[in-house]
């Protein structure tokens, strides 16, 4: 295999893919100085612009406002929220730390979360970026004292009177070790653990002793006076905990089809490193087998992986954010509103009829400014009636390909720009040439636009 | 299979892999075409609706001391029973109601209610407990059940542009579409026209397969709706609004003996925290209208008799109207089941008990899954142990 074929599929599943001028870059450097790259700008993120925005808007806020402005807050809440998810789509597309965005990606799906108080999701975010490429049992600590996890599982409501379990459970089943690994007594016995684990309305953990179980409790064959903390450390001393994880870390960054052997090499890692998420990550990343032409192609991007690549290989200019949400919404994946605790359910399960001529299409309403025409689902707080979604402004800056191929014959072209653009090779390359404009700039745009809307390039 | 088998295969376990078996595991006999089959139609209310002023219990005090403001008056509420009436924005299906057309279920829901419309619409499409995560639909694993090998992508229809969980399986799902002539041209964009006519759709991955399938699939699919919707226009007025055109493209293609067994239609804003009185009555109008004019073009081309359409939300709200004119979330609610041949016609059960609340809200008295049992097995001809996971006492209603 081409060594450059192999640094694109590094920089595919570890970041959101390279634009030309990246791919020169790095077409001769070998994988490991490739991979040591990436690690190293992956310590180094630029701060997300909306940050001061989210700031300056809750700083006079201590306490959920009352009847009069609970509208109006509720309403800028939301648009902050949209704007650090466009704000995030922007740096994984644009910025220079596309392997802690593409970790971060992944935490976000694992811990999935709903919330719209924009505090909170920049908080948590926050946490996420601290911890992506850190020690798992950091991350846990983090997420278990997040200010929306909290209220999004109900610990909010976790007292030693009246236990909440919403938490516990999600803990074992899908953020560490996975079902058939607890008992319900377990589920019980951590519930209470947990009672008195709260945030305040800044999002800041709180401890409350007095709604706090300090009787003795019995988890997972072990007896004492367990806190949180206690019990995720018991749960950790379990391998079946890393290799929880290594299934889900192999079925998201090398095949969606889970290969056991591959997955308890992965785990075995994790679990000596004492759960270092970046040791796991080099490991996958060097391993030989991670290049392997069956697993080159063989994912199908998610809808924000699929805009992150356009935003950057097209150089995009997205002049109303509100578009971006929008195909997040159609295609099935609004960051920080995964459709429930179990996150997204990738690959295939991103694919209907709608959602599939909706990836198609869009290289054309991109390229072509084309009219979207395309009925949303309301909310269903909402009021509102369903509108038809019309306009995407963006404009894309091609300059970049019309320089490098545009002296090429159209079949050369076609063959070339399908090499860049597509993970899975495509049999369909003589279709990219039929009927082609005149002028040398209109051709290259012209095949662009083909390889974009072929299913081919769905895939990463 | 056990219900931990189940659960794996209907996605609990996230990024779980399919097993092909399973889908093997189960045939049936019968071919799935629809012509002359029965219709089952879905129509989901977004948003709560308040089912305490739909189906008003008009004799109840407790009733109109918990809503000094919204209760509505005896005199406005139309009669159905001694105790029960429709709110007045349904007189368009009283008619319906006094034929034996219709069977309403009290103080359905599921236990351990959760109030945030998410999870709660998230419990009703996949039919998971409510401490349990599903991430296919039940309608989704019917298909992932019954279409081995022949169904139509448009087998269930959603009229939408993007597809709910309660039509996406573990392996097959549903088909989205609100216009057909908007649809048919996404589908005849040039060049995917191209690739789907001339294009080599085999590949070493088989997702990319998958993708050329659907994409082909999706251009033959809408090219049918269309096709299908122009051949009969319906003589019926439909009021004018989403709503009413969703059903009536629904009638026009069961008229054209389209192969869909499966409707699924939304109607929302029933999030009625304020101001609920003119909303909530207004939304119920174009309900009732609407559902009224579907029934009387299905009848008037004698489709009447092989359709059943059930109406569901995601919750009921509170007993106790709140300070801003409207109500907040509850959790039992009731449920409408409408078509030519029900069992049971009229109320199915008592009215929903206003002096056993729990925390101010009603119990459920009737699990929403025994109604999928019934539907499933009676109406669908389905094996609803595979599609449930579980094994659910089915009402007897069709």
């Amino acid at each position: 295999m081409e060594h450059s074929r192999k640094i694109k599929h590094l920089y595919h599943r570890a970041g959101f893919g390279l634009t030309i001028a990246e791919e020169k870059r790095l077409k001769n450097k070998s994988i490991t100085k490739a991979v040591e790259e990436l690690f190293r700008d992956a310590g180094k993120p630029s701060a997300f612009s909306s940050n001061d925005k989210v700031d300056s808007y809750y700083a006079d806020k201590t306490k959920r406002p009352g009847k009069s402005e609970k509208q109006e807050f509720k309403m800028q809440s939301r648009k902050l929220t949209a704007l650090i998810g466009t704000d995030w789509v922007q740096r994984m597309a644009l910025g220079d730390s596309p392997l802690l965005d593409r970790m971060m990606l992944f935490w976000h799906g694992h811990f999935a979360c709903r919330t719209i108080l924009a505090h909170l999701v920049k908080k948590q975010l926050n946490a996420l970026e601290k911890n992506a490429l850190g020690n798992f049992r950091d991350l846990l600590m983090a997420i278990a004292k997040d200010g929306s996890m909290i209220r999004y599982l109900n610990n909010q409501q976790n007292n030693k009177r009246t236990p909440n379990e919403n938490f516990a459970r999600e803990l074992m089943e899908l953020f560490t070790i996975g079902r058939g690994n607890y008992t319900e007594g377990d589920v019980k016995e951590a519930a209470r653990a947990f009672t008195g684990w709260k945030s305040d309305f800044q999002g800041n953990f709180k401890f409350t002793k007095h709604q706090h179980d300090y009787g003795s409790k019995t988890f997972m064959g072990k007896t004492g006076n367990f806190d949180g903390t206690d019990i995720i450390d018991i749960i950790l001393e379990k391998r079946e905990t890393s290799e929880f994880i290594a299934g889900k870390v192999y079925r998201y960054f090398v095949n969606p089809k889970e290969d056991q052997g591959r997955v308890k090499e992965i785990a075995k890692v994790f679990y000596d490193s004492g759960y270092d998420i970046a040791k796991m990550m080099r490991h996958i990343f060097t391993a030989d087998w991670f290049y392997d032409e069956r697993n080159i192609g063989a994912k199908i991007k998610s809808p924000v992986e699929l805009m992150a690549g356009l935003v950057k290989t097209l150089h995009l200019d997205v002049k109303n954010p509100q578009g971006i949400l929008f195909f997040q919404k159609a295609l099935g994946q609004t960051l920080f509103n995964p459709p429930n605790v179990a996150g997204w359910r990738g690959d295939r399960a991103w694919i209907d009829n709608s959602t599939l001529m909706m990836r198609l299409n869009l290289p054309t309403y991109i390229l072509s400014s084309a009219q979207v025409n395309m009925r949303g689902k309301t909310e269903l707080e909402s009021s509102g009636r369903k509108k038809l979604f019309q306009k995407l402004q963006v404009t894309a800056d091609l300059s970049a390909y019309q320089k490098e191929f545009g002296a090429d014959s159209p079949k050369e072209m076609a063959r070339q720009l399908s090499d860049f653009f597509l993970q899975a090779k495509t049999k369909n390359t003589a279709l990219l040439t039929v009927k082609l404009p005149s002028s040398g700039a209109d051709q290259t745009k012209t095949i662009i636009q083909r390889i974009l809307s072929l299913p081919e390039y769905q895939m990463c | 299979m056990n219900r931990r088998d189940f659960l794996g295969k209907a996605g609990l376990i996230s990024g779980s892999l399919m097993i092909p078996s399973f889908l093997k595991a189960t045939t049936f006999g019968k071919g799935l075409s629809t012509r002359g089959g029965k219709n089952l139609v879905i129509i989901q209310l977004s948003g709560g609706n308040d089912g305490l002023n739909t189906i008003i219990p008009f004799r109840n005090d407790i009733y109109y001391q918990n809503r000094p403001y919204l209760g509505i008056p005896k005199n406005e509420v139309l009669g159905l029973t001694d105790e029960l009436g429709f709110n007045p924005a349904m007189q368009s299906l009283m008619d319906v109601f006094g034929n034996g057309e219709m069977s309403i279920v009290n103080s359905v829901g599921y236990p351990n209610p959760d109030r945030s419309h998410f999870r709660s619409m998230d419990i009703w499409h996949t039919a998971s407990d409510s401490n349990e995560y599903l991430t296919s639909g039940w309608l989704g694993r019917y298909l992932d059940a019954s279409c081995t090998n022949a169904c139509l992508p448009y087998h269930a229809l959603e009229m939408d542009d993007t597809l709910s969980l309660a039509l996406k399986g573990a392996e097959k799902t549903g088909f989205a579409a609100s216009e057909f002539s908007r649809l048919r041209k996404t589908t005849h964009h040039p060049f995917l026209k191209a690739i789907g006519d001339h294009g080599d759709h085999d590949h070493d991955h088989e997702s990319v397969a998958y993708l050329y399938k659907t994409m082909v699939d999706t251009q033959s699919s809408a090219d049918y709706l269309y096709e299908k919707s122009k051949t009969h226009k319906s003589s019926v007025t439909y009021p004018n609004n989403a709503f009413g055109k969703d059903l009536k493209q629904i009638a026009e293609l069961m008229t054209s003996d389209a192969d869909v067994k499966i409707y699924y239609v939304s109607l929302s804003g029933f999030d009625t925290h304020a101001g609920q009185k003119n909303t909530q009555g207004r939304l119920l109008k174009n309900y009732a209208d609407g559902v009224a004019a579907f029934i009387k073009d299905l009848k008037q081309n004698g489709l009447f008799d092989d359709t059943l359409i059930m109406t569901f939300s995601e919750f009921g709200r509170r007993v106790k109207q709140n300070a801003g004119g409207g109500t907040d979330h509850g959790t039992a609610n009731n449920l409408y089941l409408m078509g030519g041949q029900l069992r049971k016609p009229g109320f199915y059960n008592d009215a929903p008990d206003l002096m056993d609340l729990e925390n101010g809200d009603l119990k459920y008295k009737i699990d929403f899954r025994r109604i999928y049992q019934n539907l499933l097995t009676d109406w669908l001809d389905a094996d609803a142990r595979t599609v449930l996971g579980q094994k659910f006492e089915s009402l007897s209603l069709v």
